[in-house]
């Protein structure tokens, strides 16, 4: 996907009653949400997207631009409804989740810290293995959605997150 | 004592194995990828663990997260229903060395029959016959012309780790045999990662009629009588029947016997399928065992009476079998019709979509095998059956007209089914008098138009 189509995508909506759009390809993902004001807010991830394509054509409500090439969580959900700037970590595996590497090891994160998509945020056991589980997004933990110990499956939510 | 199940599978068979462990008492963990999450067994189920996305390789597949979710949901014993990771040997040993029960053979039985060529090999020893072939896979083109020869034409090659139809090509002559040769072979190695071939005399139009095997973990091997499966396309069976209206009650001896000495050669345990070809003349040749419990079981389950999925759980546990071979009857005739979501006028291409209204059919003697609901969206990602209909009578007649009868009150509305197929099929003078063979179902589709059905 080049600058011209995405600019003729960005055209469209504008023109159309168009509220959402997303498109995924090889590595790339683009969603654009027709944000408050009206005007298309767009995010994606994976792809050289340059910047000033964000800026302008967001025509100034830019908010997740920046936040672009890490804000891969913001397509897909759980079904429920979206909120605008927020995404959630999810389980990419089936275990047993710890908020820290050992019962003596303080938590990964609190609610408040901020996180970059390399942090590690948690643990999941699966079959005696600690595996590091990363944010893989970029903001600020709001809310933690599950216990110490608590068994979880292949996507549910761990934490929710301000993106930014 | 098994008191929680983990059923690793989907669908209808999902469903079975729910309804089993419900009238056992046993507890029942459905684990299921994102796609299943409006699947039947899986709001049946006492608990339920997402495992990963819609894609089987990213789901059903996963062992590590299966035997996760055992683990966190503490159960005894997993069941692999068919297909997916049910005859993988890997997972047998990754589910033994983790404490739990894998419902179904030990894994070396696994590996004995999942290859082709040590299937054959092994059987061979304990007396049961084998269509003439090489001993082993054929690394050369050379060697394998010289064994072709021997055995005469038309020849068979086949994939050492292929199975249910795949990876097969045959040659009628030494010119040909070359090219197919090398083709299966390139075929093998993008298929299943294993360029092996093997190759065996080619049986035309053979019957396909495969014996059910239940064994317990104190040496008792029996069997359950046959099924004639002769009715597929492209080696994919559409209508299993017993018993077959081929057999003489003196060849069904025969291979039974020939069927349980190739299970205890394997050292089997569980449920289990010995397959068969059968020429013209009732030559009978062993083609592969599959250790698992199968699509068709219920064709047996009404013609003896006993729950096989049932068996499998208690076999698992270690009880005994509580019957012999003699306690085993058989009551009338049983045939089931596989139902897909396919549309039959336009070369079964697959039709997935949402059900609307959705009546399945009943009363005496007829059995609907089915996870699918009005409302319930068929997910593009597995296979396309949705339904097993099966009819019982006290004679091949009655069982026929009965299914006849159940196809036309069946009702699928939103999606196309392969339905008007099998009426089709079951209003036909060969079938009905008993005379399909493999080569069968080409032959009847090339001789009707496809707007009949």
């Amino acid at each position: 996907m080049d600058l011209k189509q995405i600019k003729q995508i960005i055209d469209l909506m504008k023109r159309s009653e168009l509220t959402e759009f997303a498109v995924e390809e090889e590595g790339f993902k683009l969603k654009i949400r027709r944000g408050h004001n009206g005007l298309p807010q767009v995010s994606s991830s994976g792809g050289t997207l340059p910047p000033y394509v964000i800026a302008a054509d967001a025509g100034g409500a830019a908010s997740p631009a920046p936040a672009a090439a890490g804000a891969a969580a913001a397509v897909g959900g759980g079904g429920e409804k979206e909120e605008p700037g927020i995404t959630y970590i999810k389980a990419p595996m089936v275990g047993t989740f710890y908020r820290a590497a050992s019962p003596e090891s303080p938590p990964f994160v609190e609610v408040a810290a901020k996180v970059q998509e390399n942090s590690v945020v948690c643990i999941i056991e699966a079959m005696k293995i600690m595996n590091e589980i990363q944010a893989e997004v970029k903001g600020a933990v709001i809310e933690i959605l599950v216990e110490n110990g608590q068994p979880v499956e292949y996507g549910q939510r761990l934490f929710k997150v301000k993106q930014g | 004592m098994i008191q929680k199940i983990l059923i690793a599978n989907r669908g209808e068979i999902a469903l079975r194995i729910v309804r089993a462990c419900r009238e056992l008492g046993i507890k029942t963990l459905a684990v299921y990828s994102e796609a299943d999450v409006q699947s039947l067994h899986v709001q049946l189920a006492d608990e339920a663990i997402c495992i990963g996305g819609p894609k089987s390789s990213d789901s059903y597949l996963r062992a590590e997260r299966i035997i996760s979710a055992a683990e966190i949901a503490d159960v005894d014993a997993i069941h692999p229903g068919y297909g997916f990771l049910s005859e993988n040997s890997k997972f047998a040993e990754q589910c033994e060395s983790c404490n739990i029960k894998f419902i179904g053979p030990k894994a070396q039985s696994i590996k004995i029959m999942g290859d082709k060529a040590v299937a054959r090999d092994t059987v061979r020893k304990a007396g049961v016959p084998t269509v003439p072939g090489s001993d082993g896979p054929v690394d050369s083109e050379a060697a394998a012309v010289k064994i072709a020869r021997k055995i005469g034409y038309p020849i068979i090659i086949k994939a050492v780790s292929g199975g249910g139809g795949r990876g097969m090509r045959i040659a009628h002559n030494d010119v040909s045999f070359a090219k197919e040769y090398h083709i299966a072979r390139a075929e093998a190695e993008k298929a299943f990662n294993d360029s092996s071939v093997y190759i065996e005399k080619y049986i035309q139009a053979p019957r396909h009629i495969e014996f059910q095997i239940l064994a317990d973990s104190h040496g008792k091997v029996i069997h359950l009588g046959e099924r004639d499966c002769s009715v597929q396309r492209r080696h994919q069976k559409l209508i299993e029947e017993s018993p077959s209206p081929f057999l003489t009650s003196d060849l069904r001896k025969r291979m039974g016997k020939a069927a349980i000495r190739a299970a205890e050669s394997a050292e089997y345990e569980s449920a289990g399928t010995i397959e068969f070809i059968v020429d013209s003349h009732g030559e009978y040749y062993f083609i592969e065992m599959n250790t698992r419990i199968q699509v068709e079981h219920p064709v047996t389950e009404e013609v003896t009476g006993i729950d096989l999925v049932k068996e499998q759980i208690r076999i698992a546990a270690g009880e005994k079998l509580n019957f012999d071979q003699k306690d085993v009857e058989f009551r009338g005739h049983a045939i089931e019709c596989r139902i897909n979501a396919e549309d039959p006028t336009r070369n079964f291409t697959p039709s997935p979509g949402t059900i609307g209204l959705y009546y399945a059919p009943g009363g005496h003697g007829v059995r609907v095998d089915s996870h699918i609901y009005s409302g319930y969206t068929i997910p593009p990602y597995y296979d396309s059956l949705i339904s097993k209909l099966i009819a019982h009578g006290d004679n091949r007649k009655m069982a026929l007209e009965r299914m006849y009868r159940a196809l036309s009150e069946y009702l699928v509305r939103g999606i196309k089914t392969t339905i008007p197929l099998h009426k089709a099929i079951l209003s036909d003078p060969v079938f009905i008098a008993g005379k399909a063979t493999t080569a069968y179902l080409e032959e009847f589709l090339s001789r009707t138009p496809p707007d009949l059905f």
